[in-house]
């Protein structure tokens, strides 16, 4: 259970939220309030962890999820406590806390004018800057986050987090090349993320989607930068899925009019025979992690049961033409 | 598994101590007696540095069973090719990473780049809340 404390919070399940917000106040008797460097318990007791204020910092955003208020308030006190009111990080969980509590759109305004007044004292604050892009997000301000999206990344262009931020804001308006953009970017800094690798086959694929002329050409880069999800990681399911998906559209759509447009730039059109083959292998591979995972076979566990029963769904779908 | 290894590497310590006892008895009855000889008549030295065969053997073969008992011991080695890491974490999850106490390994962070797609530095606390307020209102299910 604390093990989960450890890591960041914000993509688990409601369930799991709430077995740690339950678990709050028997955390928060147990554990520490706060530790002083110089007294006698400190020769016998473990000395303070990084660990004892990650657990309070993911602690409070589950609390804050389930509504636990009084909870998430103790772990703040005593964050700032041993950290202090002017620590970065602490202003940016401050700020998270009235956030979540505040009550009507002039409470959350309230909140902006706050971070606003922060960063002019000082506009290097990151963690506060984050935050005010989050809050002008939440409040349907998209044109002003993505300004203020890209003038933190014109500061810290190496901010991967905020990369992947921007190209989500882009993606929810439609922007898609400027999503790719981003993307891109995310992976010169993390070429090894094999999750954004995907991520990027995924925008690509819904790029071509609404794409007529160039549709080809991102169909078949969608393509490969699942390849090279799959490349980074073995039997990983969402680069199958994709990689199954593109396939069989490249297959279906005629190839003729890509044959031309190639000529001048970029990668030449993938053979129609590798892409059979890739489709193959996909189904294969797609049919395999679906059937261990249903089996329940040791090590096949991981696997979200979402995205089985999508992967389910896929091979139905593809079986059907067969059978007909 | 482990309690085979146990089991050989304890057996391996019982030998050596075994074979240490021998040689050390072995060598106090040599001296012993060379002690007495020599007082008689002299004797040949070179008996006294000899050791009986059978202690070295059992020497040596208890060496080799408390290596292998420990080398039977060591756990599963970590995956280190990254495609292969990778795949480990995706297909077993928690589950891969836990040790003999069905602990999960204290440095286990799952994807390490799953926070670009979480991004805990831009969480939008109110969304999040109104979206469990939802989850409860539709009884909880997992």
């Amino acid at each position: 259970m604390s093990s989960s404390l450890l890591r960041p919070q914000t993509h688990l399940p409601p369930s799991v939220a709430v077995q740690l917000s339950q678990q709050a106040p028997f955390i928060l008797r147990n554990t520490p309030s706060a530790i002083s460097p110089y007294s006698l318990s400190s020769l016998w007791s473990a000395a303070e962890s990084p660990e004892l204020w990650m657990t309070y910092e993911n602690l409070m955003l589950s609390c804050l999820r389930t509504g636990d208020e009084q909870s998430a308030h103790l772990c703040l006190e005593r964050l700032t406590e041993r950290f202090g009111a002017s620590n970065e990080r602490l202003m940016a969980l401050r700020g998270l806390f009235q956030e979540a509590t505040a009550q009507d759109d002039a409470a959350l305004k309230k909140v902006l004018q706050q971070y606003e007044k922060i960063l002019a004292d000082d506009p290097s604050n990151m963690p506060v800057s984050k935050r005010r892009i989050t809050l002008l997000k939440s409040l349907k301000k998209i044109p002003d986050a993505v300004t203020a999206l890209t003038q933190l990344l014109d500061a810290s262009p190496i901010d991967a987090e905020a990369w992947a931020e921007l190209s989500d804001l882009y993606f929810s308006q439609g922007m898609y090349p400027q999503a790719i953009f981003a993307l891109e970017e995310v992976l010169l800094i993390a070429p090894n993320a094999w999750n954004m690798h995907a991520r990027l086959g995924e925008v690509l694929y819904v790029a071509a989607a609404g794409n007529e002329g160039g549709a080809d050409k991102q169909l078949a880069e969608s393509m490969r930068r699942f390849c090279r999800s799959i490349e980074l990681c073995d039997d990983y399911l969402r680069g199958y899925y994709g990689l199954k998906l593109t396939t069989s559209r490249l297959l279906t759509t005629p190839p003729a009019s890509s044959r031309q447009s190639k000529a001048d730039t970029g990668l030449p059109a993938p053979e129609v025979k590798a892409v059979e083959r890739l489709s193959e292998l996909a189904t294969a591979k797609l049919s395999e992690i679906v059937r261990r995972n249903v089996n329940g076979e040791a090590g096949w566990e991981g696997y979200d049961k979402a995205d089985i029963i999508a992967a389910q769904e896929l091979l139905n779908r593809e079986a059907k033409p067969i059978t007909r | 598994m482990t309690w085979i290894s146990k089991s050989i590497t304890g057996l391996g310590f019982l030998f050596l101590a075994h074979a240490c006892y021998s040689a050390h008895e072995h060598s106090a009855l040599q001296s012993a007696s060379a002690a007495t000889l020599s007082s008689l008549a002299s004797h040949s030295p070179s008996a006294v540095a000899t050791l009986p065969i059978d202690i070295s053997i059992e020497t040596v073969v208890a060496i080799l069973a408390i290596c292998l008992g420990l080398v039977l011991g060591t756990p599963e080695l970590r995956p280190i090719q990254w495609r292969v890491w990778a795949g480990k974490i995706e297909r077993e999850g928690e589950k891969g990473f836990m040790n003999g106490d069905g602990e999960v390994d204290k440095d286990y962070v799952g994807n390490p780049f799953r926070v670009l797609e979480s991004r805990p530095g831009f969480v939008d606390i109110r969304k999040q809340r109104k979206e469990f307020a939802e989850w409860v209102r539709e009884g909880g299910g997992p």
